[in-house]
């Protein structure tokens, strides 16, 4: 499998791997798998005035999956939650140019994202 | 190879010895005769090729007359397997091979499938051992041929080809056997051994690629793959490539297992010493019975292709090179039981004649430094990542 230079990049710096901490004001999570396409994800968002403030991803996948993970988590830090709402993980992921097999992992990082506003929605009723 | 990058993957493929590349370069430079035709240029190009199929049959322990020159142990293995099968007439021809074996053989046999031929083939252990017994239990009348390799080329588990081999000559069955791995390794004497067909490959041991062997036992039938000419006894038709049987001549002579094989078990020994410090990590295959350039290991917890990702300084497997395009887990570990994502987490190293002990240890702190890196970033991952709760 050959991989370009941005996904090569993004699964180098794995800047926002890992967890934010415990009691964190407006902390969201969120994960989501497929066991069949080998690959587990998961958020933890910091949401303060409409804004996701911080964002950590951990990842179990291939090389793509993990730059994937990297590359939405630093789009996300800095989006309004409706932008975040929008995730189009293929398209911001365009430059790690995703083989087509691969497609399905980038929709469970969108699950993943997708489920930090399920459960924050659950958690407010 | 870059200055930076650690080989560990002779298994897949050697880099070409400087004394191999020094006997190829004189040929081409000075002996591009056919090595069938009957002038000057010809016979010494023919005495060349001689000189290189005695070598070979030196350290097989054959008669040189039993061995053909092919382009490597793929064509080999179809030769060997469409060779005996589609000389049997009358009866549906009936084909014994294991789960684990190289792809090389597996795809031959599904397409002699395809061609009407039955199949059978026999799982393996979970230690990566072919017992025996499950072939003798596969045995029927009309089984034509039984094929099994030395030493599995993922896991480095050695089978016992004398006791497979015995029980076929008790039954009439002829017995193929795919060496690839075993060249300087182990000490073969295919004469004194119950095989009648024997796939042999250069490019593993520091030979060229593009050439390799068939050892064909005395009153052994096979009918032609390749038509168009007289040559290796009319069973592989084609002018000899000299200066690559030259070279795979050479490196025969040089793979000298009693010279070579203390030194690679003790690098792979330091290997597994160096990479036990790393936390769940597991050998796959018999410990005691593994060809000395092989280990195969899972990182419970890691995805291998991010392992290897990397690893970019570590020149490492997934297991076949021949099945590196393939998504799928190796065939050889789910056949010994792994789950998919065990599988999937598992990595070959396979050290070789420039291979050493710095190299070693500094790759083992390499494979540990990315097995850390990538499990921080897993670090709530659920069971199943782990190949547990599957």
């Amino acid at each position: 499998m050959e991989y370009g230079s941005a996904t090569a990049r993004y699964f180098g710096a794995l800047d926002r791997a890992g967890e934010l901490p415990n009691g964190l004001p407006g902390l969201v999570s969120g994960e989501a798998e497929d066991r069949t396409l080998q690959v587990w994800v998961r958020y933890e968002l910091q949401l303060q005035g409409g804004i996701v403030r911080l964002a950590r991803f951990q990842v179990f996948g291939c090389p793509h999956a993990v730059a994937a993970a990297s590359k939405v988590a630093e789009w996300l830090e800095g989006r309004s939650e409706a932008e975040a709402r929008a995730l189009d993980a293929r398209a911001v992921c365009a430059e790690l140019e995703v083989p087509v097999e691969k497609l399905g992992k980038l929709v469970r990082i969108e699950d993943a994202v997708a489920a930090c506003w399920r459960i924050r929605a659950a958690g407010n009723e | 190879m870059s200055d930076h990058e650690i080989y560990l993957d002779y298994a897949a493929t050697s880099p070409v010895d400087p004394e191999v590349q020094a006997a190829m370069l004189e040929c081409l430079r000075h002996e591009f005769g056919n090595p069938s035709s009957q002038h000057a240029a010809g016979r010494r190009a023919r005495r060349l090729v001689d000189a290189a199929r005695a070598a070979v049959a030196a350290r097989v322990g054959a008669a040189p007359e039993h061995l053909l020159f092919t382009s490597g142990a793929t064509e080999a293995n179809n030769l060997a397997l469409k060779g005996v099968l589609r000389r049997q007439r009358g009866a549906r021809p009936h084909l014994v091979t294991s789960r684990i074996e190289h792809k090389s053989v597996l795809d031959t046999a599904r397409a002699l499938e395809a061609d009407g031929v039955e199949v059978t083939y026999v799982d393996a252990e979970t230690d990566g051992s072919v017992d025996p017994q499950r072939v003798a239990a596969a045995l029927r009348t009309e089984t034509s041929l039984v094929s099994i390799m030395h030493v599995n080329n993922e896991t480095g588990v050695i089978q016992d080809v004398n006791a497979i081999g015995a029980l076929c000559r008790d039954r009439g069955v002829l017995f193929h056997v795919d060496a690839a791995q075993s060249v300087g390794k182990l000490a073969l004497r295919l004469a004194e051994a119950p095989i009648d067909l024997c796939s042999l490959t250069a490019h593993k041991v520091c030979g060229p690629k593009g050439v390799g062997a068939l050892y064909v036992a005395p009153r052994t039938l096979l009918a032609a793959q390749l038509h168009g000419g007289e040559q290796e006894r009319g069973l592989r038709a084609g002018t000899q490539a000299t200066h690559q049987i030259v070279g795979m001549g050479r490196a025969y002579e040089l793979a000298d297992p009693e010279l070579e094989a203390p030194r690679l078990s003790a690098l792979r020994d330091r290997l597994w010493r160096e990479l036990q410090a790393i936390p769940g990590v597991r050998q796959n295959g018999a410990a005691d019975r593994r060809a000395a350039h092989v280990l195969n290991a899972t990182f419970p917890g890691v995805d291998g292709e991010s392992l290897r990702f990397a690893l970019r300084g570590v020149a490492v497997s997934a297991g076949s090179a021949c099945a590196a395009d393939s998504p799928e887990a190796s065939h050889v570990l789910t056949g010994m039981g792994l789950s998919d994502v065990l599988a999937a987490s598992s990595l070959r190293f396979s050290v070789g004649r420039f291979t050493t002990k710095a190299e070693v240890v500094q790759a083992a702190a390499e494979v540990a430094a990315a097995v850390n890196r990538l499990r921080s970033a897993a670090k709530s991952a659920p069971a199943w990542c782990s190949g547990s709760g599957f």
